[in-house]
């Protein structure tokens, strides 16, 4: 199969700008990636979870193109829950492999803001089933307080011991330019944080906030000198919480995890660059456990030696703007690989990016590799 | 042959309860708070006999109590409820103005779709005049079994001293064939005049009333005379009854009503809940019918007279049979919803019941 | 008009009663009436009804907002256990968060899931209470 690249990438700072809307964003992160690459691309993706609902805006590829004027290149848009920047990275990268395309932008943008908190709550708890789960008044945060309860029972978890988590994700965004919140947490300020879904505080959480994340994907023959290899990518979809036999365990990233363990060369899994979904933090604790970087119940004590998880401070506190988080794990984990990213410098070969949607109701992975 | 029971050939009579059923919201607003806010004088809750209103929570309303209290009466009943050919709910709170609570009720409790249903609106009589009509119903052959339902979150001006009593409950009945009912009808009669005491025109949140006028003019001659009329068609004294249970708006007038009609205290008592849950409107006597019911024992002989405003009373004479036994224990019982309680503030109620005024 | 009228009343049997999918071909059971098997993808099920009835094996309490979710915060989400053996979600009502805890004997009541008001439709739904009669 022929190959796939990262050749170039490109961020803008997440937050609430409410002077920039979609199209403004997409060109902010278009404008410098214009300013990288020169020329344009064969193919335009664009992975945005909350367009149609939060912004009214329905093939918001296509309008995007139309706005960055360049009119006759094909576009698509990608959605499929939190993990759509991901998704829109492995459409893109068998674009390339098919020969249908060698220059391929994927851009992740999302609006969070444009209304108040209450009714982007409620979008938001749409990537739950809507007939099972939504009208039943289920949520994603009640959901992950499930699992983190029935985690802390199972494995004798305590709050502090979960605090960990919020604590090193914030350490690393402070030297992350891009992120959102960048200030160090502390364990007691985690258990003292507003409760969102007891156990869940507010530190345990993702902000809300809008960002764009561009990501260019290229052939061989349109590489740049810096590019990481697309190895290969994998998804998968899991049932819904309720019918899950120990619902600690991430059905949907182990079985992508299964799929793309083999093409790993025998090295230490704990010395890969690693992006975990992070939505909440008993989310990125079981991320770590599902990839066999910790055993069962025992995450929490690894997470301070891992020195390359997250490096821009995960979605707790970079931020996840939804559609486009899967695209600033891919950027981050490129400049941390080439140049060096929010203080850390990572000589290693691979890195694995994870990303999953609600209680991992589907998960996608790529595996990057140094060129 | 049960002594003293009288044989008549009235329709009714061939008809009965097969399964009763209640609800009453967990929550309960203190009388002396709403009295105490409002600048009433503290004597009032004893004057009117009203110690707390049980409030139904922000995601009930007539249609969830009534569901409740007719599922229990269906359990009770042992029924099949495809065979049921008849749902009315007498309500004055109906979620929506035009669309039945009826059809919600039935479909959720999987009630047959060949039947007559309706809601049905007479102030506090509406679930009583269900009643009657689904026993004429069962009497002429026309179903075999009938659903009636009463159920309200009852509505008060704020401020009012309706506000002391008007509260959230529900009941419901199985009737059907005198051979398969716990308790069997032995004479029904209703009375009804245009008499304008209390009344809500459409679109506004709360009802007017005349205040003394709802007393002797409207509760009072609407209930004695067709008490009256029953006792003199059906042949009885107060003596022949063992219960006499009364719309109770409060906890006083049942008691003043069954006396000027001479029954004494003890046969009123028992039938009274409005003190300890206020005056849930269309469940009000059918709960206190409900709670005898709960430990009435066969042969004896129960007096039921709902009034509704606008105005009318209905009276029925009910005898309870050997097959009520088995059925008291197969739902909760009045006296446990009753003790099922949590306490709330004035605020509390006022968010429960929507009445405080917001964009939503 | 938020609410959708079809979308809920093809639904409402699920809604109004608890339905549990049985699977004639892997034998599992799933929550809700499917016209399929959520775990192994087969057509051939039969679509039965629970008596409601179950233990709370795991809940959370909910502060987290939604348009309309004003009246009826903190919401209890919990796990419950019917007695036919599998495990639904849903809410928890008519108790003290300081009260929940797992074990406890529920049963599902019909209640108001949301309204779409003032003028919209009224969608209702079972929620559980602890058991009233033991």
């Amino acid at each position: 199969m022929s190959k796939a690249f990262i050749s170039a990438v490109c961020m803008t700072k997440i937050g609430r700008h409410f002077k920039l809307g979609i199209k403004n964003l997409i060109h902010e992160v278009t404008a410098c990636m214009e300013e990288k690459i020169g020329s344009r691309p064969d193919y335009l993706i664009v992975a945005s979870t909350f367009s149609a609902l939060q912004t009214h805006q329905l093939d918001v590829a296509s309008i995007a193109t139309q706005y960055l004027g360049w009119s006759n290149i094909p576009s698509i848009r990608v959605e499929t829950g939190e993990t759509s920047g991901i998704a829109a990275l492995e459409l893109a990268q068998y674009i390339v492999r098919s020969g249908a395309a060698s220059k391929v932008l994927v851009i992740g943008v999302e609006k969070m803001t444009e209304y108040p908190s209450n009714k982007v709550n409620a979008d938001y708890a749409k990537i739950l089933d809507y007939d099972t789960e939504y009208v039943r008044n289920i949520t994603p945060p009640s959901y992950a307080a499930l699992v983190m309860k029935e985690y802390m029972r199972k494995y004798g978890a305590t709050r502090d011991d979960i605090a960990e988590w919020p604590v090193k994700m914030h350490a690393n965004a402070v030297n992350n330019p891009y992120a959102q919140l960048r200030f160090p947490v502390s364990k007691e300020a985690v258990s003292n944080a507003m409760v969102i879904s007891e156990p869940i505080t507010l530190l345990d959480a993702f902000p809300i906030g809008d960002g764009a994340a561009a990501v260019l994907v290229t052939n061989e023959s349109a590489r740049s000198k810096d590019a990481l290899e697309i190895v290969a990518t994998a998804a998968a979809t899991a049932p819904p919480l309720y019918l899950r036999e120990d619902i600690t365990e991430l059905p949907a990233t182990k079985a992508a995890w299964a799929s793309l363990k083999r093409k790993l060369d025998a090295c230490k899994l704990s010395e890969v660059a690693l992006q975990v979904h992070d939505s909440y933090s008993i989310y990125g604790i079981l991320a770590l456990e599902a990839v066999g970087i910790s055993e069962k119940g025992k995450a929490c004590q690894v997470i301070p030696n891992l020195e390359y998880l997250n490096v821009g401070g995960g979605l707790k506190a970079r931020g996840h703007p939804v559609g486009a988080t899967g695209l600033y794990q891919v950027a981050e984990t490129y400049e941390l690989m080439l140049e060096g990213f929010a203080g850390k410098q990572y000589g290693g070969e691979y890195a694995l990016i994870h990303s999953m949607s609600g209680s991992d109701y589907n998960a996608r992975l790529a595996l990057l590799r140094r060129w | 042959m049960l002594e003293g029971f009288k044989i008549l050939s009235r329709p009714e009579a061939r008809v009965g309860v097969l399964g009763w059923g209640a609800y009453i919201p967990r929550q309960r607003l203190r009388a002396s708070e709403i009295a105490g806010l409002w600048g009433f004088e503290p004597s009032i809750i004893k004057a009117l006999w009203i110690e707390e209103k049980a409030v139904a929570a922000a995601d009930e309303d007539a249609v969830t109590m009534g569901w409740y209290a007719a599922k229990s009466a269906i359990t009770r009943a042992g029924v099949d409820p495809q065979e049921i050919g008849a749902v009315f709910v007498g309500t004055e709170s109906k979620p929506y103005a035009v669309k039945p609570s009826a059809t919600i009720i039935a479909d959720a409790l999987n009630v047959s779709s060949k039947k007559l249903s309706t809601d049905m609106e007479f102030a506090c009589r509406a679930g009583s005049e269900g009643l009657r009509i689904a026993t004429a119903l069962v009497a002429s052959g026309t179903i075999k079994y009938g659903l009636a339902i009463g159920s309200d979150t009852a509505q008060a001006n704020p401020g009012d001293v309706l506000e002391l009593t008007a509260s959230s409950g529900a009941a419901a009945y199985v009737v059907g064939p005198a051979e398969e009912a716990a308790a069997r009808f032995e004479g029904m009669v209703t009375y009804i005049t245009d008499t304008p005491d209390f009344w809500r025109r459409d679109c506004s949140h709360y009802p007017l009333h005349g205040e003394g006028f709802t007393g002797d003019p409207a509760y009072f001659h609407h209930i004695m005379t067709s008490v009256k009329m029953l006792m003199e068609e059906l042949g009885l004294r107060p003596e022949d009854f063992d219960y006499a249970v009364f719309h109770q708006p409060n906890g006083k007038f049942p008691l003043r009503v069954g006396k000027k009609l001479g029954f004494p205290k003890e046969k009123i008592l028992p039938g009274i809940v409005t003190p300890w849950i206020g005056n849930t409107y269309n469940a009000s006597a059918l709960l206190g019918l409900a709670k005898v019911l709960d430990s009435a024992k066969p042969g004896q002989r129960i007096l039921v007279a709902p009034f509704g405003s606008g105005a009318g009373s209905d009276a029925m004479s009910i005898i309870v049979t050997d097959r009520i036994i088995e059925r008291q224990e197969k739902a909760p019982k009045v006296e446990e919803l009753i003790a099922r309680k949590k306490y709330i503030s004035y605020a509390q109620y006022a968010r429960s019941r929507h009445i405080i005024r917001r964009i939503v | 008009m938020k609410h959708s009228i079809s979308i809920f009343w093809r639904n409402r049997e699920s809604h109004y009663r608890i339905k549990i999918t049985k699977c004639n071909v892997c034998g599992k059971l799933a929550y809700f009436g499917r016209d399929r098997c959520p775990h192994c993808g087969s057509r051939d099920v039969t679509v039965i009804e629970s008596e409601g009835k179950g233990t709370l094996v795991n809940f959370t309490v909910s502060y987290y907002r939604r348009e309309g979710d004003e009246e009826h915060l903190p919401r209890i989400i919990g796990l419950v256990k019917l007695d036919e053996g599998i495990t639904v979600p849903g809410e928890i009502v008519d108790i003290d968060p300081s009260e929940v805890k797992e074990g406890i004997r529920v049963e599902a009541v019909l209640r108001r899931y949301s309204s779409d008001d003032p003028y919209g439709l009224i969608y209702y739904g079972l929620k559980f209470i602890p058991i009233l009669k033991k």
